[in-house]
């Protein structure tokens, strides 16, 4: 129950349409349980999922164009030291917040849910070689911008 | 194996999915080239840095006990609350039920490793997984043995990293059993323990992503379950049994 919470706070980042989705999640569990195969827990963060998608979709559609966006954008390989010393929980949760949907449930589900990378597709319906795209490509994404905001809060001068 | 691979690579092999060829091939291109050791730490610290400073949201307690509705709402969001309790409620059973009959419809014969194995998921996706909330051994104890007839071993293992959680009560093969509930990081341990010396799993078994062991515990017989990684699960057991004795 945390766990598709948990998924549906980051995803929709506040608690009464969490809520919402969640019970929705939960009806809709209830009517399809011809379709359950497999494991319990991917399959239910998997309608948790797509009901945040929905969610999205109607109320903040200019979200997911962003991700489509950004997942298509080259990818520069960054050799940078990440000096995360200086970050600290409130730059973290931000900067993660502010990730495009796509890529902050791939980083919900692998970090603070420890998903594989198996059932990450499961949830995310896509194919495994996405998931680990994906993945690289949000822990990039989520490195670049705490770089940048642990640089604009703590100036330092490099002699 | 180029740099290139290696570098594409480095997340797969840092959470852990790749086969043991892969990774061999990977460590092997770590020692020899510092560009992809670096990419691999990099990998890791941002992983690290998230596990340890990402905010998780816990369901709010409204969501997971239904029962406990706030007083003073207006006639009109109570109803409206308690509608979408017994939606949740109805969700959750079914749920809960429904990963049951997955199990039972494969034709298996019910065993105790099969109520083992219905009482964890029920426990985890019905969130009442502890009856009495304790991380303090000598709280835990004297709960279980004043409902059970028997007396199960609890053991602090704080200091390998297993928190005690607390404990409940359940029927398993017909009989009640002790659970003993841990939790490394967000991973919930069940822990079965009943008298006698009939193990409910063999030593290793794994079903739907949750792995069991069964053992020898301090006497008495046990099994473990958990969606726990096997190397850990068996960490702990090992933990146990040695704390027992």
């Amino acid at each position: 129950m945390d766990a598709a919470y948990n998924l549906a706070r980051w995803l929709t980042r506040n608690d009464d349409d969490a809520r919402d989705v969640v019970q929705d999640a939960l009806l809709r569990a209830f009517r399809a349980l011809d379709d359950l195969r497999g494991e319990a827990r991917p399959w239910l963060l998997a309608i948790v999922r797509n009901g945040c998608m929905r969610w999205l979709k109607s109320h903040r559609p200019a979200e997911l164009a962003e991700a489509d966006a950004a997942e298509s954008a080259a990818d520069p390989h960054t050799p940078e030291t990440l000096a995360l010393g200086a970050v600290d929980r409130r730059m973290l949760n931000e900067a993660l917040a502010a990730l495009p949907a796509q890529f902050r449930e791939a980083l919900i589900l692998r970090e603070l849910e420890e998903l594989s990378y198996r059932d990450i597709a499961r949830v995310t319906g896509a194919p495994i070689g996405t998931v680990m795209s994906r993945l690289a490509r949000a822990r990039r994404l989520l490195a670049d911008s705490l770089r940048a905001i642990s640089r604009a809060s703590a100036p330092r001068v490099h002699e | 194996m180029t740099r290139d691979d290696a570098l594409r690579l480095a997340h797969a092999y840092a959470d852990g999915e790749l086969d043991a060829s892969g990774a061999a091939e990977m460590e092997a291109a770590m020692a020899a080239d510092p560009v992809v050791r670096a990419a691999v730490d990099r990998v890791r610290e941002i992983s690290r840095a998230i596990r340890d400073r990402a905010e998780y949201h816990a369901a709010p307690a409204t969501l997971a006990a239904p029962w406990r509705a706030a007083p003073g709402a207006p006639a009109d969001a109570r109803r409206r609350f308690w509608l979408g309790q017994a939606a949740l409620v109805a969700g959750t059973a079914a749920v809960t039920w429904a990963a049951t009959f997955a199990v039972l419809r494969r034709g298996e014969r019910p065993s105790l490793e099969h109520d083992v194995f219905a009482s964890h998921v029920r426990a985890t996706l019905g969130g009442r997984l502890i009856d009495v909330a304790s991380s303090d051994q000598h709280t835990v104890k004297p709960w279980l043995s004043s409902r059970l007839p028997f007396s199960p071993p609890v053991v602090d293992l704080s200091g390998q990293g297993f928190e005690l959680r607390g404990g409940r009560v359940d029927r398993v093969g017909g009989q009640a059993v002790a659970v003993l509930v841990y939790s490394r990081r967000r991973h919930m341990i069940d822990v079965f323990v009943w008298p006698g010396r009939e193990p409910a799993a063999p030593e290793e078994a794994s079903r739907d992503g949750f792995n069991l062991a069964g053992f020898d515990f301090g006497g008495m017989s046990a099994c473990a379950i958990s969606d726990l990684n096997r190397n850990e699960l068996e960490d702990f057991v090992h933990a146990l049994q040695h704390g027992a004795a």
